[in-house]
């Protein structure tokens, strides 16, 4: 039985497919057919990966991998199939959970679009290339579903084709995405040109075998760990890829405009699980960075400037989803920091964590859009927990959660890989820290600006209806206490850890309160717990009772708070070299060459010649039959002579 | 019946070519009403996809690397004969011209009102003369064909063009015309210097491997410069974008479909059949010429204010990925630069539709005049995000397969392994590594097309517009099925040339050992 439910775990990934094809095909007509069908895909498939979790994590050993073939030329096979294991088992349900959520409160939130059906089918096919990416053997497959979630998100980026802002997201979205994964193609292509004959008689380029090709590799000296074509060139290379999906530093900018979709898609697309696919990646091609120091130092840098980064973006700004876009940006940024500092399952323990707190931020923010009659900006907003009880708790838990209070899951996910970076990268550490001031301060501003003090705005704010308070609850009970299973706390210790780990095998954790205790009150427990309690207090501070920080830094430091207001204006230096310098280069280089030179001098000149020599060909072109035959034939007759004669 | 049945085998090919030529002839017979005309072409062409579905899965081996179905008549004598035959890369070929015949008679119906006779007929004559290409096994035929194409072609532009016809049908006959020139040429010389007294392709590929040094190099230069006109490729390819403009939609479809891939085929056939040896002495600058198309044409593509312009540079520029592929000389690249050309045969098939169905409706091809029309054609709408996606080479559409294997083949070319340079990346690397760029700004100019065309705030003045008729939607879909289908399961075509190419490569193989 068990055996049987984790061979059939394609169909997880199957039906959502099956069911964006049925709604597009033929039930876009009716939209509770089409929300079932999305739905119930997606229930169907949540049920059957946490019996799947369960099985992995009742023997974690029992990896299943089947592959097809899909071409091949020579002896290049490229294979596509399914890879069960812990990972992919948790991310399943990840994936599923939060889908299935975000699912339910689609409904109530696109209720009046016209193009409800629509949505569904395009929520039911990015669940079906993310559970394809998830479910990847090999870095090839990975490829392929990693463009196809990339295309669910332009596709729903611009669902609201009709707004200017989001054309210009979704297009800026895909592009810099396929600058990640030109760069991802290119470390593929240098991983299997340079140690192909390795993967003969296995399948190419999958995850299991990564590791032992790329030891055979340095082995027989056949890659190099540092070099032009090496280990660190490969993995810098793949790493381009989640740099640009996962929003990291300098490819950041396509993910806070991408909240111009719709809110369900900005909580499940992009906060919960697809930017997560970076993060993914990575950790499934861990051997390739695990062996090349230069790569883990990038990756841990830029998760680490990423992280406080955007931490310093998010302070300023008064739209509400880009704030929290910025804040997944920032937590993004630690997920990469902890793989890059080879805290495995800290990064990925986070990436869970997230997932769950932060989809359920963006529906919380959904739900105060909705409420306030689609307003966004926080300065119009406030006092709306008198008339958002529901949405207004729920939001405390994700703020608690993400900034670290104790217990809630953020805390431990947060606190793991803050000790890791003290252990291995100070100065990493105290970044890390410095953004969990910053995270505790603008979660804070933020729930302060929205629930509390007295409402600001024109609209008549209500709490919103069950389909969309019911997935805000559901998904506030993982968000405070699934980070236990990664905390001391629970009979035999860190569960997670020694589910999900690489390389060595954590069997046996320390646990109970004594341990915790004894873990919490050491420096690297203890400036975290004080990062949290400073920025909260400061924004108490700032926003419930008034203090002139904020004018202050307006005014007297306004250099900083421009920079945080216009985001470093990063968008502004790319738009000027796009349009001031690579456009009109562009512009320059096709007329010079085919207007001027191939139509203008090669085309139009050689006319000219033709015209002028006809000019000079009139005295010979006579007009009589009889000298073009003979012409012809004579010149036909020398070079059969000629030609003779050199056979001869 | 079993008679009958054996008879067909055994004249599958000349049948194939004479139904066509039979269907012009009845056609010339008919009133000059559009929709019979039209319906009467249709099923001719519909019998020309049950000809070459009967053909493929038949008697044709695709193991076999052999030709298939030989016929071998006298003709002038006993030096040109009708030889017909079909390989793998042939039948691929004829099979994609098999199923654009339909989709263009589909399409070509609100061009056709006027002169439906003489539309049909040409669109008649040039199948011919394109299958025919394809089949053909004598230089001498071969050449013939060629040549032929080039008359319904012009009218078809010249007749039934936009408004700068005459300037564009002209451009187009003196760049094919003297691409002729040159492939004239060059069969005569490699006849002469042979002196094999045939031109039997088969029996001059072998003579042609063993002519003095010189004699090979110059008839693999013109041969390559008739082919490269007609791909087409820098510096050559000015006739397209004005082609492409004037041309009426189906004659669009047809060109990019399946005319541009006569140059691929040709290359394919005798480049690299002929003249091994010569292929592997230049193989690097094919590759070069191969980066600047890619490149190059997707620049051009950024700077245009025409749709019908930004899909013909897409073309050159994917169109230089066949040429990368061959200049790989690997068994990827060779696959990779046949699947490319299929592909992108579907795919710009497509797209010109798609950009039909928007001029029909709003007489203007500026993209500057569009914008939010996806409020009033949706399906349009879809169709294009789809097919887009499928130029960008998205993974699962057909477009990602072709170039994908020359991108590995050209990376891991044993060949260009010869050729290190200072950056420790071979000389086919750096170009996969430009070559890449090209992805990048192919996704650049297509989405950007589709934002400028499809998104942003409605204008008011399309409002009047209707979205996709059926017979619109028949030709997109089929279209754009294939393209789902070949790329979910590409080993459905692939196994198709396999093993010619496969036998190609090896023939190149060797020649590279022994150098």
């Amino acid at each position: 039985m068990s055996d049987l439910l984790i061979k059939t775990s394609w169909i997880i990934a199957a039906v959502p497919l099956i069911s964006a094809l049925l709604i597009i095909l033929f039930f876009n007509f009716s939209r509770k057919i089409s929300a079932f069908l999305s739905i119930g895909a997606v229930a169907y498939g949540l049920i059957h990966s946490i019996l799947i979790l369960y099985l992995s994590y009742k023997d974690p050993h029992h990896v299943l991998e089947i592959n097809y073939p899909w071409i091949s030329a020579g002896t290049f096979k490229l294979f596509v199939g399914y890879l069960v294991d812990p990972l992919c088992a948790m991310m399943l349900v990840v994936v599923c959970a939060v889908s299935f959520f975000v699912q339910i409160y689609t409904h109530g939130y696109m209720k009046e679009d016209p193009n409800y059906s629509k949505f569904y089918a395009y929520l039911s096919l990015f669940t079906f290339s993310m559970l394809g990416l998830v479910f990847s053997t090999n870095l090839f497959q990975s490829y392929i579903f990693w463009e196809l979630v990339g295309v669910c998100s332009y596709l729903l980026i611009g669902f609201w084709w009709y707004k200017p802002s989001a054309a210009n997201a979704c297009t800026k979205a895909f592009i810099v995405n396929r600058i990640g994964d030109a760069g991802l193609l290119i470390g593929l292509l240098i991983l299997y040109f340079s140690t192909q004959n390795l993967w003969q008689d296995k399948i190419t380029l999958s995850f299991n075998e990564l590791k032992n090709v790329l030891d055979t590799a340095l082995r027989w000296d056949i890659l190099p760990v540092v070099g032009i074509i090496s280990i660190t060139t490969i993995a810098l290379f793949v790493f381009l890829g989640p740099m640009a999906k996962s929003a990291q530093f300098p490819l950041h900018v396509w993910l806070p405009d991408a909240m111009e979709g719709p809110t369900p898609i900005s909580a499940l697309i992009h906060a919960a699980t697809m930017v997560a696919a970076g993060v993914y990646l990575i950790a499934r091609s861990y051997p390739l960075y695990e062996l090349s120091p230069i790569a883990m130092n990038t990756v841990a840098w830029v998760g680490g400037i990423t992280a406080i980064f955007a931490a310093t973006i998010a302070l300023s700004q008064f739209d509400i989803k880009r704030a929290l876009a910025y804040s997944t940006c920032s937590q993004l940024g630690y997920m990469v920091m902890a793989l890059g500092l080879g805290a495995y399952s800290a990064g990925l323990f986070h990436l869970m964590t997230h997932a769950f707190f932060k989809a359920m931020l963006f529906l919380c923010s959904g739900s105060v859009i909705v409420a306030c009659h689609h307003e966004q900006d926080m300065r119009h907003m406030g006092g709306l927990k008198k008339f958002m009880p529901i949405t207004s708790l729920t939001c405390l838990i994700g703020v608690l959660a993400i900034s670290g209070f104790p217990f809630m899951s953020g805390f431990w996910s947060k606190d793991m890989i803050l000790a890791v970076a003290w252990e291995h990268n100070k100065p990493l550490f105290v970044i890390g820290s410095l953004t969990a001031m910053l995270t505790a301060f603008y979660m804070f501003r933020l729930y302060f600006m929205t629930f509390s003090g007295e409402y600001r705005g024109h609209a008549h704010p209500h709490e919103t209806t069950l389909a969309i308070t019911v997935p805000l609850i559901s998904l506030a009970i993982p968000s405070i206490f699934i980070g236990l299973i990664g905390s001391p706390l629970i009979p035999g210790g860190d569960k997670f850890s020694s589910f999900i780990s690489y390389g060595e095998h954590h069997a046996h954790h320390e646990w109970g309160l004594n341990v915790f205790i004894k873990e919490f009150l050491t420096i690297q427990g203890m400036i975290p717990f004080f990062a949290f309690l400073i920025g909260t207090t400061l924004a108490w501070l700032v926003y419930r009772k008034n203090l002139g920080l904020n004018t202050f830094i307006k005014n007297r430091l306004s250099v900083f708070y421009k920079l945080s207001f216009n985001k470093w204006y990063i968008d502004e230096v790319y738009f000027w070299g796009l349009n001031k310098l690579i456009l009109p280069f562009y512009k320059f280089s096709w007329s010079i060459i085919d207007k001027v030179i191939v139509d203008g001098v090669f085309v139009n000149g050689s006319a000219r010649v033709v015209s002028i020599v006809g000019g000079g060909l009139r005295y010979i072109e006579t007009g009589r039959g009889q000298l073009y035959v003979l012409v012809i034939f004579s010149s036909v007759f020398f070079a059969i002579l000629f030609l003779l004669s050199k056979g001869g | 019946m079993e008679f009958l049945m054996n008879f067909y085998l055994h004249h599958a090919l000349s049948i194939l070519l004479i139904v066509p030529l039979l269907g012009a002839l009845i056609i010339a017979f008919l009133p000059d009403k559009e929709p019979i005309c039209r319906i009467l072409s249709l099923i001719f062409s519909l019998d020309i996809l049950l000809q070459a579905f009967l053909i493929i899965f038949s008697k044709f081996d695709p193991g076999l690397t052999a030709l298939q179905y030989v016929e071998n008549y006298r003709w002038f004598g006993d030096t040109i004969r009708i030889k017909l035959a079909v390989d793998g890369l042939s039948i691929t070929m004829v099979l994609l011209m098999a199923i654009l015949l339909p989709v263009t008679i589909i399409a070509s119906e609100p061009i056709a009102k006027s002169k439906p006779k003489l539309y049909y007929s040409l669109l008649m004559i040039l199948t011919t003369s394109v299958m025919g290409v394809f089949v053909a096994q004598d230089l001498f035929l071969f050449f013939l064909l060629w040549e032929l194409e080039l008359v319904p072609m012009y009218f078809l532009i010249a007749v039934w063009g936009g408004l700068n016809k005459e300037y564009a049908a002209l451009k187009f006959l003196i760049y094919t015309f003297i691409a002729g020139a040159c492939m004239f040429a060059a069969v005569l010389l490699l006849f002469f210097s042979s002196g094999a007294n045939t031109f039997d392709m088969e029996v001059l590929s072998q003579y042609a491997k063993s002519l003095p040094h010189f004699y090979q190099m110059f008839c693999f230069v013109l041969f390559f410069l008739c082919f490269i006109i007609k791909l087409p490729s820098f510096p050559f390819h000015t006739w397209l974008p004005d082609a492409h403009v004037e041309a009426p939609t189906p004659i669009s479809m047809l060109l990019a479909g399946i005319l541009l891939k006569m140059g691929g085929y040709g290359i394919y056939r005798i480049c690299v059949g002929f003249f091994p040896n010569i292929l592997v002495e230049l193989a690097l600058w094919i590759a070069v010429l191969a980066v600047v198309n890619i490149i190059g044409a997707a620049v051009a593509c950024l700077v245009q204010d025409d749709m019908k312009r930004v899909i013909a540079y897409s073309s050159i520029s994917h169109m230089g990925f066949v040429l990368l592929g061959v200049a790989s000389l690997t068994a990827a690249g060779f696959s990779g630069g046949i699947f490319q050309m299929f592909s992108h045969g579907l795919i710009s098939a497509a797209l010109f539709m798609l950009v039909g169905t928007l001029y029909e409706r709003t007489h203007t091809r500026q993209i500057s005049d569009y914008g939010g029309m996806t409020k009033y054609m949706p399906k349009c709408f879809y169709l294009f995000t789809l097919a887009s996606m499928a130029n960008l080479a998205l993974p699962a559409l057909s477009g990602f397969v072709g170039e994908s294997l020359v991108f590995y083949g050209a990376f891991s070319s044993d060949f260009f392994g010869n050729f290190p340079t200072r950056f420790h990346f071979n000389f086919g690397q750096i170009c996969v590594l430009f070559s890449a760029l090209g992805v990048i700004l192919t996704a650049g100019y297509m989405l950007w097309l589709l934002q400028r065309v499809f998104m942003g705030p409605e204008n008011l003045k399309w409002s009047k517009l209707t979205d996709l008729r059926t017979s619109e939607l028949v030709v997109l879909v089929s279209l754009l099925v294939l393209v789902i289908l070949y790329g979910v399961y590409p080993v459905s075509l692939s196994e198709l040339y396999e093993p010619s190419s496969t036998a190609l490569v090896e023939s190149v193989g060797k020649i590279i050992g022994k150098s």
